[in-house]
């Protein structure tokens, strides 16, 4: 593990009404990982994802994309740095067709300013026909290609996350955290969406994958943190972590975790 | 394929339409005065040019960035005394004036949204119109500054001067019918591109979601921003060149009416629709005068029609024909899967 | 410095301060329960002036009949504008209920105006001239009623609110709203009777003050701006904040009218609610426990 890390979190902590929601949490993502992060309800897990993503101030701590510190960004600064994120409740813009949704996603990205674009430029035009041809195609990675034209309102709500997975590729992001993507969504289209996973980080892009489906995340990632009451527990390989007695101690209780211990020992 | 969908040279029906019919508008709009010499017409024509654009600024404000604000007025009346005071007291050209009066209600605009715009929903609306209430109290109060309720009547005709050294001298109704068209023209066309560009785009996914804007990289408070001085230029420009065909500015240029009705028109236009709100400025300028309902009657009028639309349609004309367009991809993609 | 003029301010102060209390509470009470900014609160004070003034002067009533009639019809009102307009709404579709509270306001004001035109009118009893001495002190006895009305009120409101299991409700609604629905509480019933109170009390406030004041179609209007700046110093949605707030501008406001010109009165208000604003965005006493 030699490379330098893409993501660097550090001493990460939360408190909110008296209650520590994240407890100096530390953690690293190397680029081009797949990291899955998992706990139990009210672990943290999407606290971690608001805080650093710009969503929730932290209370302490710092964290880093590509060695740039982000600690105290707004959130829409995070996001044109290249760490992007999905919603739990997935969110698009009902109003807007599919490729609109995704011209969006892509438009504070590729640098053009507000008197280029109102003036209409050269160089707006070509901005304007890459992201289209760009969400096309994404569109058509995630299935989606014949609703192009459609609003976002009528989409399933499988298919609503296959276009915010999309929306957050437009983003040209170098760090994609998915915040519970395959939650409520039947199994063919766990299947899909696994396969679009596997397509972008074949692409070379970092994921983090915030999970409640245990058996997804250690199907698909390489690498698995554990996170109980804001503190991380385990960080190591998927076998490594199912095995781990903390880890069981935390989703089924001490007197669970010894009679799972004694099934598989 | 339907009639609008038929092509002739690449050009289809629909597209051309869309195209002829504003041009042609605007045209009858600028030959009035050639046209006929029923001074009623161009007073008409003065009042449809100048809630063409109070109306519009709203538009971008509540259509787009989805921002209830009662502010317009205030923008409206600051640009009104700034234009007159600039001429009677300082003795300024008419255009510096406007221009001047046009900057200082963008200025008003950029520290009244950066202060309220943290707030909640409920209390930015209602700072909003407090802001414009305390404009008219001001206006009637520092009777040092304003003249107080009596205002500064006897306003001079404003002269233009054009290049090849012609100057217009603008004091009869058809001038002024074409000088607020031709500024109503210019600035719905600003409006129109700002609506149709990435920044109206960014706008609308601020309104409809404003939690995905943020992570997708747009930066709320900078649009709304914006939108806000924009609509406040535009309508302390209005102001400014309105209150010389009034010949007078006093408080009632604050009056609340202007807010109801510029909201009324927004509301039946449908909030967010560019076209939708200018037809309905159209029809609520010109039906009411023909009905010669009073003042008061009009006003019951338009109140009970702003309850039963948001009772029954809220998203006004412009929301209904959405929601058909909805309706009709569902069916859509039912038969697919 | 007249310690009688000061402490005839004083009670003037107190006795205005009442009377935007009881419109403020009104307000806050339905913006706590419903999520509601109602626009048109302003207009059902000056239709209870303007029905206590024609009960008084066309129907022959007394100062307390017509105050007891008008307020009970308001109260009767304010439950008939909830189920027909007010019990559809859902506090999210947050600029559906202001406009249509908007266009309440647009017909109530305009429809007063037309019928009855803005020529102020000025309601005399027997009572309208006695007035009350207390040593130095020269109190108006209406004023005096119109103060003691408000203070039942209050009394009147508080067993409501503390000690029936409704009114517990309501409090509970306003505090936090899905955490009562959770516990049982019907919200259609509790936000009925938020609105019926509501109304009740604005109606009350205007009846009770109309002998002081000039009555006009147009009272309402300025005076719920200033209702909207009191629930913003108080806290949106907080009853006792907007108690405190209203009763503390009503004395600043006379005891600075005293002394100073009219235009720093009516910007007293507004000026208050901007510092409250820029320091304390949630008002000075907040929302309580909701977030």
């Amino acid at each position: 593990m030699s490379a330098a890390p893409l993501l660097e979190v550090r001493g990460l902590t939360k408190r909110y009404l008296g209650l520590t929601a994240l407890d100096s949490l530390s953690y690293s993502v190397e680029p081009g990982a797949v990291v899955g992060i998992i706990g139990p309800n009210g672990s943290g897990k999407s606290t971690n994802v608001d805080c650093i993503s710009g969503f929730q101030g932290a209370d302490a701590g710092h964290w880093f994309l590509d060695g740039v510190e982000l600690t105290g960004l707004p959130a829409h600064r995070i996001a044109q740095t290249g760490l992007v994120r999905s919603f739990q409740n997935v969110q698009a813009y009902d109003e807007m067709t599919l490729l609109e949704n995704l011209c969006v996603a892509r438009q504070e990205i590729d640098g053009i300013g507000w008197w280029a674009t109102l003036a209409r430029s050269a160089r707006l035009r070509e901005g304007e026909a890459a992201a289209e041809a760009r969400g096309r195609e994404l569109l058509a990675l995630v299935g989606l290609a014949e609703f192009a034209q459609a609003p976002a309102a009528i989409l399933s709500y499988g298919q609503r996350k296959l276009l915010a997975i999309a929306a957050c590729l437009m983003a040209r992001p170098k760090l994609i955290i998915l915040d519970e993507p395959v939650a409520g969504v039947n199994p063919t289209m766990i299947r899909h969406i696994a396969q679009v996973i596997r397509k972008l980080n074949a692409e070379g892009i970092a994921l983090i994958i915030i999970e409640h489906n245990v058996d997804f995340v250690m199907s698909l990632c390489r690498r698995v943190i554990v996170i109980e009451a804001g503190r991380k527990i385990a960080d190591a390989s998927p076998a490594v972590v199912r095995a781990d007695p903390r880890v069981l101690a935390a989703y089924l209780g001490r007197a669970g975790a010894a009679e799972a211990q004694g099934a598989h020992g | 394929m339907t009639a609008a969908g038929v092509t002739v040279a690449g050009v289809t029906v629909a597209g051309a339409l869309r195209f002829l019919l504003p041009a042609g508008a605007c045209a009858v709009l600028l030959l009035l005065p050639r046209l006929t010499a029923n001074e009623y017409l161009f007073a008409l024509g003065v009042s449809f040019a100048t809630f063409s654009v109070l109306a519009g600024g709203l538009n971008l404000v509540y259509g787009y960035t989805g921002l209830l604000s009662f502010a317009q007025v205030g923008f409206f009346g600051i640009g009104a005394y700034a234009a007159a005071l600039l001429v009677t007291e300082q003795q300024w050209p008419f255009l510096a004036a406007v221009a001047a009066a046009g900057a200082i209600a963008t200025v008003a605009g950029l520290v009244i949204g950066y202060s309220s715009l943290r707030l909640s929903r409920h209390a930015f609306a209602i700072v909003t119109l407090s802001f414009a209430l305390l404009c008219m109290i001001v206006a009637r109060d520092w009777v040092s500054l304003t003249r107080g309720a009596m205002g500064i009547p006897g306003l001079p005709a404003p002269v233009l001067n054009l290049p090849a050294g012609l100057s217009w001298r603008i004091a009869s109704p058809a001038d002024f019918h074409w000088l607020m068209t031709i500024f109503a023209i210019a600035a719905n066309a600003l409006i129109y591109l700002v609506m149709t560009s990435r920044l109206g785009r960014a706008m609308r996914a601020i309104r409809q979601n404003e939690a995905l804007a943020r992570s997708q990289g747009i930066n709320p408070l900078a649009y709304r921003l914006l939108a806000l001085g924009l609509s406040a230029l535009l309508a302390g420009l209005a102001g400014g060149l309105f209150v010389f065909y009034l010949t007078i500015v006093d408080p009632s240029v604050f009056d609340f009416y202007y807010t109801e009705t510029m909201l009324i028109m927004v509301i039946i236009g449908g909030a967010g629709s560019f076209w939708g709100v200018l037809v309905s400025t159209a029809v609520l300028t010109v039906v009411p005068d023909l009905l010669r309902f009073s003042t008061d009657l009009r006003m019951v009028l338009y109140g009970v029609i702003l309850i039963i639309v948001m009772l029954v349609f809220p998203g006004g004309i412009g929301g209904w024909l959405r929601k058909r367009g909805v309706a009709r991809w569902r069916s859509v993609r039912v038969a697919k899967s | 410095m007249d310690a009688g003029f000061l402490m005839g301010l004083l009670i003037n102060g107190l006795v205005i301060g009442v009377i935007y209390a009881l419109v403020a509470i009104g307000l806050s009470l339905i913006f706590g329960v419903l999520e509601i900014v109602n626009f048109a609160h302003g207009e059902f004070y000056m239709l209870g002036a303007i029905a206590a003034y024609f009960l008084v002067a066309n129907a022959g009533f007394g100062y307390w009949p017509a105050v007891l009639v008008v307020t009970l019809v308001a109260v009767c009102l304010g439950y008939v504008l909830f189920e027909a307009l007010l019990g559809g709404l859902r506090g999210e579709s947050f600029e559906r209920s202001i406009l249509l509270t908007l266009g309440l306001s647009m017909v109530l004001q305009n429809g007063a105006v037309f019928l009855f035109t803005t020529t102020p009118k000025m309601m005399t009893t027997p009572l309208s001239y006695a007035t009350l001495t207390l040593g130095d002190l020269r109190i108006s006895v209406v004023r005096l009623y119109a103060l003691g009305l408000g203070l039942a009120a209050f009394a009147l409101l508080y067993v409501v609110l503390y000690r029936t299991r409704i009114g517990k409700a309501m409090r509970g609604v306003a505090q936090n709203r899905n955490a009562a629905l959770m516990v049982g509480i019907d919200p259609h019933v509790v936000a009925r009777l938020a609105v019926a109170i509501g109304i009740g009390l604005s109606g009350l406030a205007g009846a009770a003050l109309a002998p002081v004041y000039a009555v006009h179609p147009l009272m309402g209007f300025a005076f719920v701006f200033k209702a909207f700046a009191i629930i913003i110093i108080g806290g949106l949605g907080n009853v006792s904040g907007a108690a405190l707030a209203a009763l503390a501008l009503g004395v600043l406001e006379t005891l600075i009218g005293g002394f100073l010109p009219l235009v720093m009165v009516d910007a007293l208000a507004f000026g208050a609610m901007i510092l409250v604003l820029l320091v304390k965005p949630h008002g000075l006493f907040g929302r309580g426990v909701r977030v």
